[in-house]
C-alpha cells in the first residue's frame, strides 16, 4: 500500500514539498576519506524445507517475501553431458520440446494456459540438467504446479513439433554461423574438450541435428526424465509444507524410474599453448578466449577458486580488467570464470579487443596468469575479494529466481545442506598461501587454448610466438 | 508480502468514455513506503523503505541524455558517464568501483536518450559510502579530469561500440532505423552510443562544459531504496549533498515530431546469413494512456508462444525464426519497434508483409477479451518481478520523479495496464501505426564495409 510520508508542507500525494526544515549550516565536511560504516546487520540464507517425495523426487521449497509471485523449477539428470559422439544438440533439442505437447494439451494450449496464470514457462537443457521453469502469480500456485508436473512427466514429443524445432534449430545454427562470440566459444570448447561431450556445442551442429531421430529422443526422455532423479524447487509466496503435500499428491502413480549413472568426463591433456584463429575477414574487432579445463563444482577447492577468480578477473577491479581496460584501453571489458558444472567445467578468460592490439591483449592475459601462479596476492587484494563475495551474496538473493538457483545448486552439485550458511565463514578463512596453492594446482598458463575470431591475415603473424 | 489489494488512487485513464464492462476487480497497487523531499539546492530525494534484506540501493538520475547532444558530438553523454568513474577531487581513479566492491557492493551507470543514471547497491551499513561517492562526483568532479583519462576512456568506448554495434551481426540496424524514423535535427535521430568519429573528437573542454551545464543537484533525482531509517537517511543526504550549489536551470529539450508523410526505407548489407526486417512507428510519449496500450500491444503481438505473431509467423507458417516487439519509454515521442528474422529461403518481403498485416489487423478488429486478460496478467507479473530488486524499484522511482514529478505514481502502474482496454489497443494501431508514418530497415546478407563502419552516412 502506498503511504507517502514526507516532511514538509502538505500537498498532492507524492508531490515535492519545498524545504521547510530549519536551514542546515554547511560546515566543511570531511571528504578525504571514505566514511565509516554503520552497524553491520546480520544476514542469513533463507531457511528452506528439503524432503524426498515417495517416488524419489527431491523437493526444496522456501518462503520468500518478494511480492505475490512464485517461481517453480524442475530439473532432471538429462544434461548435454550425456550426449554420445554424434548426438551434439540432442539434450537442448529435447529440453526445448518438453513444453510442446502432452497427451491432453497441445503446444499452443500449454502456452495459453501459462499466460492465464500470469506466468512464463520455459524449458531447455544445459550441461548438467534438462529443466522446466514456471513463474506465476501466487494465487494460481496449485494450477501451476499441476501444469508443470504434467508437462514434465507427460511430454509426448509429437513428431510434427520435433520437426518444427529441428527446422528452427538448423536455422538458428545458420544464423549463429556469423556470430563472433558463438564462434569463439564453440572453437574453445572443441580445443579444450576434444571428442568428449563438453567438446560439443550445446546447440549441436548441422549434421548431428539433422541426424537425431525421435526414437532416440523418446528413449532418452523415458530414461532421464523420471521422478526418482528429479529436483523440484519452489520459492516465493508459499507454504513449504502445503506445497510438499500437493507435490506428493500430484506425482502419485507416476513410475519412479531410474536414470543411468552420470558419465565421467575426462578432458584430454593439453600440452603447450594451442592457438586457433577463426577467420572473419571484415570483423571490426577480435573475440578472444583463453583457458583450459578446470574442476567440478563440487571440488573442495571451489570456494578458494572463487576468491582467486575475483582477484584475477571476476569483478570490475580485477587484475585483468584493470590491465586490459583501464590501463591499456584495449577493450570494453575482460572477465574470467571457473565455470561450475557437474564435471570439470572450463577455466575461461573472455574479452573482445581491437584487432591491432589482440596479440598484445593476449600477452597481458598470459602475464597476469603467470604472475598469479608465481607470487602470493597482496593482503588487501585478498581482503577486498572476500568482502566483495560475502557482501554481494544477499544481493543475489533479492529475487525469487535468485533463491531458486541457489537451491538448485545444493541438490544438483550434492552440496551440504548448510553450504550457503557457512559460505561467508569459508570465504573469510581463505589465506594468501591457500590461494597460491590453488592457483598453482588449477591454473596452467603454459598449457592452454587461445582462440581468436577476427581477420586471420592480420592476426596470424601477430599471434605467432604466444 | 501478502497480495496488496488496496484500491488504486490513480485517476481514470484516458480511454474512450463508454462505461467499462464488468471485468476483473481493480488492479492491486504496489507496496510502497515512501518519503519524498527536496533540498534547498533543488535535489529531489525519494526514500523507499524496505527492510526485507540488509541492503540499500542508491540511485541517481540526471535528466540529461543523448537527446541533449548536438550533431558532431554524438555519444558524448555516454562518454561522459564513463568519465564519472574516473575519480573526483577526493576519490582516486577507479576509486568508485574499488570502494564499492571492497565492501561487497555492486555499482554501474547507464546512458539513454533522456537520462543518465548512476547506481550502487550496498550492504545497508555502508549507506554513507554511496552518498559520499555520488556527492563527490556531483560536486567535485572537474579537478580529477585529465587528458590521459579521457584518451583511455575514448578507447574503451570505441571498443564498446565495436563490441555492441560494429562487430555484431545486425548490430547497425537499430541506429539506421532511428535515423530514418526521426529526421536529422530530431534529438532521437542519432544513437546513444554515438558515431565513431564523434567519440574520437571529444575534448576536455567538452567534459567541463557538459558538467557545468547538466550535472547539478537541481537537474537530478536521488532515490534510496532499502533498509534504513528515513529520518536518518534524509539527514545523511542533507549532510553530503546539501552544500553542493544549485546550477543554472537546464532548458528542457522540446521538439515537435512532425509527420513523416511517407514511409522511409533502407536495405543494409551485413555479415549475416538470414535477412531480418526491422520496423518502427512513432507513438505517444511514455506515461500517456496510449503508451501503456502500446506496451500491451507489443505483448499481444510478440511476447511468448501464445502471442499472435509468434503463432502465425514462427509456429504455423514457419516463415520467421523469431519475432520481437518493444516500446521505448522515451519522453519526446515513444517508439514502437518490431523485428523478425526470415527462415532460410524466405523472402524478407514476405516477413515484412506478415508483420505489417499483424499490426494493421488490430486497427479494425478488437482484441479478444481472453487475450487481453492474459496480457494483463503477464504485465502484472512482470511488474512484480521487476520490483523485487531494490535497484529495479529505485530506478522506477527515479524515473517517475524525473519524467512525471511524482514517485508515488509507481504504485499505480498495475492499474495503468489494467485500464488498457480493447478500444485503446485499436486506437493505437489505427491512429499511430500507419505505413506512411514508419521506417523499415531490411538487413540482408552482403558486405558490411559498403555501409562504412559506424560512421555517419
Amino acid at each position: 500500500m502506498s503511504t507517502p510520508r514526507k516532511p514538509g508542507t502538505p500537498g498532492a500525494p507524492g508531490a515535492y514539498a519545498g524545504h521547510d526544515a530549519e536551514p542546515v549550516p554547511h560546515a566543511p565536511i570531511q571528504r578525504d576519506q571514505p566514511p565509516a560504516a554503520g552497524d553491520v546487520e546480520a544476514f542469513r540464507f533463507p531457511s528452506y524445507h528439503r524432503t524426498t517425495l515417495a517416488n524419489g523426487t527431491t523437493l526444496l521449497a522456501a518462503r520468500a517475501s518478494r511480492g505475490p509471485i512464485i517461481d517453480f523449477s524442475v530439473l532432471f539428470p538429462a544434461g548435454a553431458e550425456r550426449e554420445a559422439a554424434g548426438e551434439a544438440g540432442m539434450a537442448t533439442l529435447l529440453g526445448g520440446l518438453l513444453d510442446e505437447g502432452t497427451a491432453e494439451l497441445s503446444a499452443l494450449e500449454i502456452a495459453a494456459t501459462v499466460e492465464r496464470l500470469g506466468g512464463r514457462l520455459s524449458s531447455g537443457a544445459d550441461w548438467d540438467a534438462g529443466s522446466l521453469s514456471l513463474q506465476v502469480l501466487s494465487r494460481h500456485h496449485r494450477r501451476a504446479l499441476e501444469l508443470l508436473l504434467d508437462v514434465a512427466t507427460g511430454a509426448t514429443l509429437p513428431p510434427e513439433e520435433l520437426e518444427r524445432q529441428r527446422s528452427r534449430r538448423l536455422a538458428e545454427l545458420l544464423r549463429k554461423s556469423t556470430d563472433p562470440s558463438h564462434l569463439a566459444t564453440k572453437a574453445f570448447s572443441r580445443a579444450v574438450y576434444g571428442d568428449t561431450a563438453y567438446g560439443h556445442s550445446l546447440l549441436g551442429d548441422k549434421d548431428t541435428v539433422e541426424a537425431l531421430d525421435r526414437e532416440r529422443l523418446l528413449d532418452f526422455y523415458r530414461q532421464c526424465y523420471a521422478p526418482s532423479g528429479a529436483i523440484l524447487v519452489a520459492v516465493g509466496d508459499l507454504d513449504p509444507e502445503t506445497l510438499a503435500a500437493e507435490a506428493e499428491e500430484l506425482l502419485q502413480g507416476i513410475e519412479p524410474g531410474s536414470a543411468p549413472p552420470r558419465p565421467d568426463i575426462q578432458p584430454p591433456a593439453l600440452s603447450g599453448r594451442r592457438v586457433e584463429i577463426i577467420d572473419r575477414p571484415s570483423a571490426a574487432q577480435t573475440e578472444l578466449r583463453l583457458g583450459h579445463a578446470g574442476v567440478p563444482r563440487s571440488h573442495p577447492d571451489f570456494t578458494a577458486l572463487t576468491v582467486l577468480n575475483a582477484i584475477l578477473g571476476g569483478k570490475f577491479t580485477s587484475r585483468i580488467n584493470l590491465n586490459l581496460r583501464e590501463r591499456n584501453g584495449y577493450t570494453y571489458g575482460a572477465q574470467t570464470a571457473f565455470v561450475g558444472r557437474r564435471g570439470p567445467g572450463p577455466f575461461l578468460v573472455s574479452t573482445a579487443v581491437g584487432t591491432p592490439v589482440a596479440a598484445a591483449a593476449a600477452r597481458e592475459v598470459l602475464h597476469e596468469l603467470e604472475r598469479i601462479v608465481a607470487e602470493p596476492v597482496e593482503e588487501d587484494e585478498l581482503r577486498d575479494a572476500q568482502s566483495y563475495i560475502i557482501g554481494t551474496f544477499p544481493y543475489t538473493l533479492q529475487t525469487v529466481s535468485g533463491v531458486v538457483s541457489r537451491l538448485e545448486n545444493l541438490a544438483l552439485f550434492d552440496l551440504p545442506d548448510d553450504y550457503y550458511d557457512t559460505l561467508p565463514g569459508r570465504v573469510r578463512a581463505v589465506t594468501r598461501e591457500e590461494l597460491l596453492r590453488v592457483a598453482r594446482e588449477h591454473l596452467h598458463p603454459q598449457d592452454l587454448a587461445i582462440v581468436a575470431v577476427g581477420p586471420k591475415e592480420e592476426l596470424e603473424p601477430a599471434m605467432e610466438g604466444l | 508480502m501478502p497480495n496488496p489489494s488496496t484500491p488504486s488512487q490513480s485517476p481514470p485513464s484516458q480511454s474512450p468514455p463508454d462505461p467499462t464492462p464488468p471485468g476483473p476487480p481493480k488492479a492491486p497497487t504496489l507496496d510502497l513506503d515512501l518519503t519524498t523531499h527536496t533540498l534547498d539546492n533543488g535535489l529531489r530525494v525519494v526514500l523507499q523503505r524496505d527492510n526485507r534484506l540488509p541492503l540499500v540501493a542508491v540511485n541517481l538520475w540526471y535528466h540529461v541524455g543523448s537527446k541533449n547532444e548536438r550533431p558532431g558530438r554524438t555519444g558524448f553523454a555516454h562518454l561522459f558517464e564513463h568519465m564519472l568513474f574516473q575519480g573526483s577531487e577526493h576519490v582516486d581513479t577507479n576509486g568508485h568501483f574499488k570502494y564499492v566492491q571492497q565492501v561487497g557492493g555492486m555499482c554501474n551507470g547507464s546512458t539513454w536518450y533522456d537520462r543518465t543514471n548512476y547506481y550502487e547497491t550496498l550492504p545497508a551499513h555502508h549507506l554513507d559510502l554511496g552518498l559520499w561517492l555520488e556527492s563527490d562526483r556531483m560536486g567535485f568532479l572537474l579537478p580529477a579530469m585529465t587528458q590521459e583519462k579521457l584518451d583511455n576512456q575514448r578507447e574503451v568506448v570505441m571498443n564498446e561500440r565495436r563490441q555492441r554495434i560494429d562487430n555484431q551481426p545486425y548490430g547497425q540496424a537499430s541506429e539506421e532505423l532511428f535515423s530514418l524514423l526521426y529526421p536529422d535535427d530530431h534529438p532521437y535521430h542519432w544513437p546513444v552510443i554515438g558515431y565513431m568519429e564523434d567519440i574520437a573528437a571529444a575534448t576536455l573542454e567538452d567534459v567541463s562544459e557538459f558538467f557545468s551545464t547538466y550535472y547539478a543537484p537541481n537537474n537530478a533525482v536521488l532515490t534510496l531504496a532499502g533498509d534504513f531509517d528515513p529520518d536518518h537517511a534524509l539527514e545523511r543526504v542533507e549532510h553530503w549533498f546539501g552544500g553542493i550549489p544549485r546550477g543554472p536551470e537546464v532548458p528542457p529539450v522540446t521538439h515537435a515530431t512532425e509527420p513523416l508523410g511517407g514511409e522511409r526505407r533502407a536495405e543494409l548489407p551485413d555479415d549475416v546469413t538470414l535477412p531480418r526486417v526491422y520496423m518502427a512507428y512513432r507513438i505517444p510519449k511514455v506515461g500517456e494512456a496510449l503508451w501503456y496500450a502500446a506496451d500491451v500491444f507489443t505483448y499481444l503481438l510478440a511476447s511468448g508462444k501464445a502471442s499472435r505473431l509468434y503463432q502465425e509467423m514462427v509456429y504455423e507458417r514457419q516463415i520467421a525464426q523469431d519475432v520481437n516487439a518493444y516500446v521505448y519509454p522515451t519522453e519526446l515521442s515513444g517508439t514502437l519497434y518490431l523485428s523478425a528474422t526470415a527462415r532460410p529461403g524466405i523472402d524478407p518481403a514476405e516477413v515484412e508483409t506478415a508483420l505489417t498485416e499483424g499490426v494493421e489487423r488490430y486497427a479494425s478488429e478488437l482484441v479478444e477479451d481472453e487475450r487481453l486478460a492474459r496480457a494483463r496478467n503477464r504485465m502484472l507479473h512482470q511488474i512484480y518481478v521487476q520490483t523485487q530488486k531494490l535497484d529495479g524499484m529505485a530506478d522506477l522511482l527515479s524515473e517517475s520523479t524525473t519524467l512525471f514529478g511524482d514517485a508515488s505514481r509507481v504504485g499505480d502502474e498495475p492499474q495503468r495496464y489494467h485500464d488498457v482496454d480493447a478500444e485503446a489497443v485499436r486506437d493505437l494501431a489505427a491512429d499511430w501505426c500507419q505505413r506512411e508514418e514508419r521506417a523499415v530497415v531490411t538487413v540482408v546478407p552482403g558486405d558490411r564495409s559498403a555501409n562504412g563502419n559506424g560512421v555517419e552516412r
